[in-house]
């Protein structure tokens, strides 16, 4: 980035105009609402009889059910096993889609890192019932070929859940990788081949650094995904799995208790925020040390 | 006696009536808003029940296929409720009734056939009333040596382990059934719960899932060789030569029932009730009752052959269904699902 | 990798075998499931299952003769195009004004921007459901067409940011030096330098709409609901093919839109930056 001396905003500062209409009308509002009625015991517009107070709060931090807490650590650790899993996934997938020279390669493996992303959430939970049960098709071929003796736990775990996600989501950071890796000037890479790197040495100083803000960006809304994710840990795990996301689905659609989920996305959004702010902070110092425009 | 004045008077009042004809109709072209399941169900009703029952009663019937029901019926204002007729299970009626948001009671006097259903659809454990119901039991693998399950205990045979399936307490009301039926199986009752929380940890090793579909999937695959299921989800593969079979065991089995009920904000509550009604009717119930294998609650239906073996459709047969009392489980809803949550975490 | 300094080849490259093997094996874990899902989509058996015992297109005959199935599927595809237009716009302008305009607080605006994504959509769509509700609109589509532009510009914001990070503004500078207006400038140079970055968050945001489900599951109303929502509660109920048609229908279809995208902008010049 340029230094900017100047310290006002430019006209173009207005562009930001029409995001922040909608993201007050439909976003801010409404979660204005919701956060409201969690300090609520019931919806005050419909239940005359309904008081303030903290108490959903106090549920979440008191924790006597002694499954909050946990929760929310569940979710941080899914959170960030799937965001590595996918970076180690989506990594080398993207640097062989960035550096590939036939439009028609680019064009199937593009189709095949889309193609997950458009399944559709619970028949892709029966195709990972028929993959990773204890008969289905891994475990069945693994037996079969005498590697194992007993069928091995991939499914109702955390295991499957993490696979299930990374599938959804090793797309989204292959998508953002790619775009960084691609831009990364070859003739780097070849400058230091030709001054005797070898390539994994060139990758390593060369490729990885320049591409960081790639793998941060991308991790980054990897991870974010994953920690709002409720559906296919809800499918995928069994009860191994309870996640903070899963808590609240349970409490809107069975509990009914939004007022109780209101605060528990409140909390959410607000630990979600810390990191993600933080994140950031390390993205913009990162990209400014690449010298980067 | 009829004055020229007053034929006058009629006449005009005849003849602006004709020409406003269209209006008239078209303002008493009411809408109810219903919900329904999606899959075969839906099918059949938007195929054939609800159609048939627009054109009789003059309206058009919007059907919401979008469960959940429940917090959407929530949302809405009281005094004008996005749905006049709510159709979930028992527990979810129950639910709605702590929040006002369903009626108490239907009689026979605002849905006439309620005079011919059994018992149990009307009963004090019933917010509304039920048309059909499924009886909540065992299902089984009829290819791995074992015998037909005769009582609940047998899912704890110590050869099941690992390949028993179970579900998800806290979402599915079937997992909520059979807690309350470990508590009397191994207990003092339904309302047992040290008993049912101590007979759940026995069932470990258990494999859990989120929904029935899940379970007929598990049943099928073999992947587990006897869970907990209703006989629907058993009996819909009748006639494709299927290894699985259903079994109500000797304590009872519960029923999982389809309750339809009226909102209290209703703007058309003639017309939901008139629906209510509709939906008892004998030849509607087994139209529905033979679709998707659910045991109606009019006591008048007259199944074909095959159905009527295996549904509930005798005084007799329906005397086993055993029907909860949701008012107290969903008063501790909360405690037990973070009880079973605790005890069936890896 | 070729380099120009490249020894003369040799007849095994085990390392880019290696990379090769790699990457085949991880296309295989994002082709697998598909591929279970085709097999249950083409197996005519009356309930989904492996392996497959035939051939046989009724699935996808019961998917396209089913009105609703075909209702929600044309829903689908017209609302996240909607979605595509509305949150490229916003979004880009968005990334814009967060990068060149000075604003101050930035660093908490781009998490602000970005917390739709954070946040369970279970909760977004409740929180959209009773706003509505509140505000008297009732579920217009228009309604759901914005819920969806709310949880899609995240994306474009991604990705238009990590574009416009990495622009070499000299490019700019040389235009302007060269007599250009600030207006055609932006026009002429920055707009079309960035809109590779900007349909690639489309093509996210496209996806990300026509796939969408909690926000959606509150925000259709009877006889207008997406795809995704008709798909779910089929099959909490039912667990014959017709999802799993339904699925690759979906595939393919949403495959062409994006692989058209592909040829009028072209990822690949987003790549090429």
């Amino acid at each position: 980035m340029t230094a900017v001396s100047i310290r006002r905003p430019s006209p173009i500062a207005w562009l930001i105009a029409p995001a922040a209409l909608l993201f007050v009308l439909f976003f801010v509002l409404p979660f204005g609402v919701m956060a409201a009625l969690s300090f609520f015991s019931a919806n005050p517009i419909s239940n005359p009889n309904a008081f303030l107070t903290t108490r959903h709060y106090e549920r979440f931090i008191d924790d006597t059910a002694g499954i909050f807490h946990d929760a929310l650590w569940a979710t941080l650790r899914i959170g960030l096993v799937t965001t590595v899993v996918a970076l180690l996934i989506g990594y080398p997938l993207a640097h062989w889609m960035a550096r590939m020279h036939s439009r028609l390669g680019h064009a199937l493996v593009l189709i095949a890192v889309i193609a997950p992303m458009l399944t559709g959430i619970v028949v892709r939970t029966f195709a990972w019932m028929t993959l990773l049960q204890d008969r289905g098709v891994i475990n069945t071929l693994l037996l079969q070929w005498g590697l194992i003796g007993s069928p091995l736990p991939l499914m109702y775990n955390e295991f499957g859940t993490v696979v299930a996600l990374v599938h959804i989501y090793v797309p989204f950071m292959v998508l953002t990788l790619t775009g960084v890796i691609g831009r990364i000037d070859e003739r780097l890479e070849q400058a230091a081949r030709s001054l005797g790197a070898g390539r994994v040495r060139t990758f390593l100083e060369v490729t990885l650094p320049l591409s960081l803000p790639g793998i941060l960006a991308g991790s980054l809304l990897v991870f974010a995904l994953s920690i709002s994710a409720y559906v296919t840990p809800s499918l995928m795990g069994g009860t191994d799995v309870l996640t903070l996301p899963m808590l609240i689905a349970q409490q809107v659609s069975t509990s009914f208790n939004p007022s109780f989920a209101g605060a528990l996305g409140v909390i959410l959004l607000l630990v979600s925020l810390t990191i993600v702010v933080a994140y950031n902070r390390i993205l913009a110092r990162v990209s400014g040390e690449q010298g980067m425009a | 006696m009829i004055s020229r004045r007053s034929a006058l008077r009629a006449g005009a009042a005849a003849a602006a009536a004709t020409l406003a004809a269209p209006s008239i109709l078209h303002a008493q072209t009411k809408t109810l808003k219903i919900t329904t399941w999606g899959g075969k169900w839906g099918e059949i009703m938007k195929g054939s029940v609800l159609p048939a029952f627009e054109q009789e009663f003059k309206c058009t019937v919007q059907a919401d296929q979008a469960f959940p029901f429940v917090p959407k019926l929530q949302a809405s204002p009281r005094n004008d409720p996005i749905y006049d007729v709510l159709h979930t299970n028992s527990n979810e009626q129950w639910n709605s009734l702590t929040e006002g948001l369903v009626m108490p009671k239907i009689t026979s006097k605002e849905v006439p056939n309620v005079a011919d259903v059994y018992p149990y659809a009307v009963s004090d454990k019933i917010v509304g009333v039920t048309i059909f119901t499924s009886a909540i039991g065992l299902g089984y693998r009829t290819d791995k040596g074992l015998a037909k399950p005769a009582s609940w205990k047998d899912l704890a045979d110590p050869k099941l382990a690992g390949v028993r399936g179970g579900y998800i307490i806290p979402v599915n009301s079937l997992g909520q059934c059979h807690l309350m039926m470990l508590g009397k199986v191994y207990g003092k009752g339904l309302q047992d719960l040290d008993a049912a929380y101590k007979a759940l940890e026995a069932l470990k090793p258990i494999k859990l899932v989120d929904f029935t579909g899940q379970m007929e999937k598990m049943l099928l695959t073999g992947e587990v060789s006897m869970g907990v299921i209703h006989d629907s989800g058993v009996y819909r593969y009748d006639g494709q030569n299927q290894p699985i079979d259903f079994a109500g065991p000797s304590e009872g089995v519960l029923a999982l029932e389809q309750v339809l009920n009226v909102t209290p904000g209703s703007k058309v509550k003639e017309l939901a009730f008139a629906y209510i009604d509709y939906m008892l009717r004998p030849d509607v119930q087994k139209k529905l009752a033979e679709g998707v294998w659910y045991s109606p609650a009019n006591k008048k239906v007259k199944l074909d052959a095959k159905y009527d073996a295996k549904l509930l459709n005798t005084e007799a047969k329906v005397a086993t269904l055993i029907q909860p009392d949701w008012k107290w489980y969903n008063a501790r809803k909360e405690d037990i699902d973070a009880r079973v949550t605790r005890i069936l975490r890896g | 990798m070729r380099t120009s300094a490249a020894p003369n080849r040799r007849p095994f490259d085990l390392g880019r075998a290696a990379y090769l093997g790699v990457n085949g094996l991880l296309l295989v874990f994002l082709l697998a499931p598909i591929a279970i899902v085709l097999v249950f989509a083409l197996n005519p058996t009356p309930y989904i299952s492996f392996p497959p015992v035939g051939v046989s297109l009724r699935w996808f005959d019961k998917f396209f003769s089913s009105p609703d199935f075909t209702n929600a599927l044309a829903l689908s595809l017209w609302v996240a195009a909607c979605t595509l237009v509305l949150s490229v716009t916003i979004g880009g302008a968005c990334a814009l004004a967060l990068v060149r305009g000075n604003l101050p607080g930035r660093a908490f605006l781009t998490p602000f921007f970005m917390s739709p994504l954070m946040l369970p959509a279970i909760l977004t769509g409740l929180a959209l459901f009773q706003a509505y509700l509140l505000a008297g609109i009732g579920r217009p589509v228009w309604g759901l067409i914005l819920g969806h532009t709310v949880v899609a510009v995240p994306y474009v914001l991604r990705t238009t940011l990590a574009v416009l990070h990495n622009f070499d503004r000299r490019i700019e500078e040389a235009a302007a030096v060269l007599g250009a207006s600030p207006t055609r400038v932006f026009f002429e140079v920055t707009l079309p330098l960035i809109r590779p970055g900007v349909f690639a968050g489309g093509v996210f945001a496209f996806i990300v709409s026509f796939d969408q489900f909690p926000v959606s599951l509150f925000l259709v109303v009877p006889k207008g609901e997406t795809l995704p929502v008709v798909l779910f509660n089929y099959m909490k109920f039912d667990l014959d093919g017709a999802i799993a048609a339904a699925s690759m229908v979906s595939i393919l279809l949403a495959l062409a839109v994006v692989l058209a995208l592909e040829r009028l902008i072209g990822l690949r010049a987003y790549v090429k930056l």
